[in-house]
C-alpha cells in the first residue's frame, strides 16, 4: 500500500492550535468576570446582620425574668416559620450562670456562650 | 528528486486560503472576548462595602508598636501608629460612631491619601468618602471629585455627641467676703462612670470623649462688683498631682485644655461665663501606664480664681467637688443623633 | 490524461482546518456570559444593608433615659399617627441623600408574631403601613428587625413583653 500523503497535515494542525488557543484565552477570561458577583452574593447569605440581632434580643429576653419562656418561644417559633433558621437558646442559673446561644439557618451555624458575673 | 520548481497547485492554493481567511475571521472575534473584562464596576462596589463595613462597624485598631500605650487611635498624629481606621465607638455597637474618631478621620492635615488606601480601602482605588451629620447639617468629605460611574454603598450611623456641664455660679457661692482667692472643684469619678452606665453609646468615658464645663452667671457671686476676676491655676489631681498652665508653665499637652474656645493660656481673664473643654488626650495622659480600666483613679479638676479686692466668688470649697455624673440636671448626657456616611470607589 | 487529484488533499484539509476554528469561535463565543448588574445581586445587597440599617437606626433611642426605642413604641401604640411616623421616619433614612445617587425605594412593613391560645405556634402577620401596594412584579428585598415589646399581640389578650420581628420588603422604583 502507498505511503499515506500527509503533506498537508499542518494545515489542519494549526487550525487545531488556533482553536485551543482560543479556549484556553475564553475560560480565563471568563472566570475573570465572576469574581465581583460572588462576592456579594456571599455578602448576603452570611447572616451578619440576623445574627446580631438574635443576640441583641436574646440579651434583652434574659432580663425580662416574667415572661423569660414565653419570649423565647416567641423567639424560637417566628426564627423557624419567618427566617428559615433555628434558634434555641437557654439560661442557666446554677453554679456557673451561662447563656448559650445556637443559631442555624442551613448554611451558617453560631453557637456562643455568655458566662455571667 | 525534490520539486522545487515554483509552482503550486491550485488545489493547495485553494485549500490554503479557506484556512486563511476562516483564521482572519476567528482572529477579528477575539476583541468582543475582551469586552468583558471592561466591566470593572463589579468589583467596585465589593470594595466600597467592605469599606463601609469597616469604618462603620470597626472601632479601628492601633498599630503593632504602639500597643503598649493603651490609648485610640484618635488620639495619635504620627500616621504610622495607625493600624487600621475605624469609627465606631467600641467592637461592640457597630453604627454608633464616636465624634472624636470622626474629626481626626477627616482631618486631612493628618493623614494622606495613601494612608487611607493603606488602612481602610486595603487596595489601590480612588475613592471619596463622605460623611453628613443630619442634625446638624454638615459635610465632610475627603477624597477625589466624584467622576461618572463608580461603586457605591451608602451606610446609616448614630454618632454619638460629647457631654456637658453647665453650671449656674449662684448655686455655689460661699459667703466669706475677706478672701481673694476662691476654688471651684470638679470630680469625675471615673470607677463610677464606668461600672453606672456600661453600655458605650450612652457611657460617659473621659479617656474617649471630650468633657467640656460652662460656668455662667458669675458676677451675680461677686459681692465686690469692682474687683477683676483671673483664672490663675487649673490643677488635675489624680492620685498624682498634675499642675496645667499653672505658675510653673508645665504643658505637657498642648491643647487639651481650652479655654473659652481659643487656646489661650493662664491668667485668663473672667467676667460672666467661662468654658473649659477638656480633651481626652488630658485623661489619657492621668492614666499613661495603667492598662487595666479597673484600676483608674478619680479625677478631680481644681480651678482656682484670684481676685484683686476681697469679694464672694464661685466656691464650693466649704461642700463637695461638683460631681460629673449622669444626673441629667448637672451634666448634659450624651446624645446620639443621625448621620449618613457614603463610599464611592473607582 | 490523467487529471491530477494529488493536490486535493490540501483543499481538504483547508476545509477541516476551517471548519474545527470556525465552530470553536462559534462555542466560545457563544458561552460568555454578559453580566448585567442585575445579575450580580450587588442592588440586592445594597439595598440589604441599607433597610437593615434602616430599622437599626430606628430602634436606638437618642438618650439612655427613653423608656423605650421608637421603634417599640409604634409597635406598642400602633395608630395611624404611629403608622405615618414609621413611614416618614423609614423614608427619611433610606432616601435621605448625601451626595450618591439619588434613591427611588419604595417599602411594604408588617410584623408577625406568635399565636398563643388558637393554632398555637403559628405566626400571623399584621400590617404596619406601605408606601406604594405590592403589584407582584418588583423585585424585593426582606429587612427583618426583633423587637420586645410590652403589648397584647395576636390572638391574647394579655398585655405582656412578647418578641415580634418587624419586617420590611423594599424595592426600588
Amino acid at each position: 500500500m502507498a505511503r499515506l500523503n500527509d503533506d498537508a497535515q499542518w494545515i489542519v494542525l494549526m487550525g487545531f492550535l488556533i482553536s485551543f488557543s482560543f479556549f484556553f484565552l475564553a475560560l480565563v477570561i471568563n472566570q475573570s468576570t465572576v469574581v465581583g458577583q460572588t462576592t456579594a452574593e456571599s455578602v448576603i447569605e452570611f447572616p451578619k446582620n440576623d445574627i446580631r440581632d438574635v443576640r441583641h434580643v436574646i440579651g434583652e429576653s434574659v432580663n425580662l425574668s416574667d415572661n423569660f419562656d414565653v419570649v423565647k418561644n416567641d423567639i424560637t417559633v417566628l426564627s423557624m416559620n419567618r427566617k428559615s433558621s433555628v434558634v434555641w437558646y437557654d439560661n442557666n442559673t446554677g453554679t456557673n450562670k451561662t447563656i448559650e446561644i445556637h443559631y442555624n439557618n442551613g448554611v451558617t451555624a453560631y453557637n456562643e456562650t455568655w458566662k455571667l458575673p | 528528486m525534490t520539486n522545487d520548481s515554483a509552482v503550486l497547485s491550485i488545489d493547495f492554493l485553494a485549500g490554503f486560503t479557506i484556512f486563511i481567511i476562516a483564521f482572519v475571521w476567528v482572529i477579528s472575534l477575539i476583541p468582543g472576548l475582551l469586552i468583558g473584562l471592561q466591566a470593572h464596576t463589579i468589583d467596585y462596589d465589593a470594595v466600597a462595602y467592605r469599606t463601609g463595613v469597616i469604618l462603620v462597624e470597626d472601632p479601628g485598631e492601633i498599630a503593632i508598636i504602639e500597643q503598649n500605650i493603651p490609648v485610640p487611635w484618635e488620639s495619635f498624629t504620627n500616621n504610622n501608629s495607625v493600624a487600621r481606621f475605624g469609627l465606631a465607638v467600641s467592637k461592640d455597637t457597630p453604627n454608633i460612631l464616636s465624634e472624636e474618631k470622626v474629626n481626626q478621620f477627616f482631618c486631612t492635615t493628618v493623614f494622606y491619601p495613601i494612608d487611607y488606601k493603606n488602612k481602610t480601602i486595603f487596595g489601590n482605588y480612588h475613592f471619596n468618602i463622605s460623611f453628613h451629620d443630619a442634625d446638624r447639617n454638615v459635610d465632610r468629605s475627603i477624597g477625589d471629585v466624584l467622576p461618572e460611574g463608580y461603586g457605591y454603598i451608602r451606610r446609616l450611623v448614630k454618632i454619638k455627641g460629647a457631654s456637658n456641664a453647665t453650671i449656674n455660679a449662684i448655686n455655689y457661692k460661699n459667703n466669706d467676703q475677706n478672701v481673694t482667692s476662691h476654688t471651684f472643684s470638679i470630680l469625675i469619678n471615673t470607677p463610677r462612670l464606668y461600672t453606672d452606665v456600661t453600655d458605650p453609646s450612652y457611657q460617659i468615658d473621659p479617656v474617649k470623649d471630650q468633657i467640656m464645663i460652662n460656668i455662667t452667671n458669675l458676677t451675680s457671686t461677686k459681692s465686690n462688683l469692682t474687683a477683676n476676676v483671673n483664672l490663675t491655676n487649673i490643677s488635675v489631681m489624680s492620685g498624682n498631682q498634675y499642675d496645667f498652665y499653672g505658675d510653673d508653665g508645665f504643658i505637657p499637652y498642648p491643647s487639651s485644655i481650652t479655654l473659652d474656645f481659643q487656646n489661650s493660656s493662664l491668667p485668663h481673664n473672667v467676667t460672666e461665663d467661662i468654658s473649659i473643654k477638656f480633651s481626652p488626650k488630658l485623661f489619657q495622659g492621668l492614666y499613661y501606664g495603667i492598662y487595666d480600666p479597673a484600676l483608674y483613679q478619680p479625677i478631680f479638676v481644681n480651678l482656682t480664681f484670684d481676685l484683686d479686692g476681697n469679694s464672694t466668688f464661685l466656691n464650693n470649697t466649704w461642700s463637695s467637688p461638683f460631681d460629673y455624673n449622669y444626673d441629667p440636671a448637672n451634666v448634659t448626657q450624651p446624645q446620639l443623633r443621625d448621620a449618613v456616611v457614603e463610599v464611592a470607589i473607582w | 490524461m490523467v487529471i491530477g487529484d494529488g493536490g486535493q488533499l490540501y483543499t481538504i484539509e483547508g476545509f477541516a482546518a476551517a471548519l474545527i476554528m470556525i465552530i470553536t469561535a462559534f462555542l466560545v463565543v457563544n458561552a460568555t456570559s454578559v453580566y448585567t448588574a442585575g445579575d450580580t445581586h450587588i442592588n440586592d445587597m445594597q439595598l440589604e444593608a441599607l433597610g437593615s440599617d434602616a430599622l437599626k437606626m430606628m430602634d436606638v433611642a437618642s438618650n439612655r433615659t427613653d423608656e423605650k426605642t421608637p421603634l417599640q413604641d409604634i409597635i406598642e401604640n400602633l395608630d395611624t399617627a404611629n403608622r405615618t411616623k414609621f413611614q416618614t421616619m423609614f423614608l427619611n433614612y433610606t432616601n435621605a441623600s448625601g451626595s450618591g445617587p439619588r434613591h427611588d425605594i419604595q417599602f411594604n412593613a408588617s410584623y408577625t408574631c406568635r399565636n398563643v391560645t388558637v393554632n398555637i405556634n403559628s405566626t400571623a402577620p399584621f400590617a404596619i403601613i406601605h408606601s406604594r401596594n405590592l403589584t407582584g412584579s418588583e423585585h424585593t428585598v426582606r429587612a427583618t428587625k426583633w423587637v420586645i415589646v410590652d403589648k397584647a399581640v395576636c390572638d391574647s389578650n394579655v398585655k405582656q413583653n412578647r418578641a415580634v420581628l418587624v419586617e420590611v420588603l423594599l424595592w426600588r422604583d
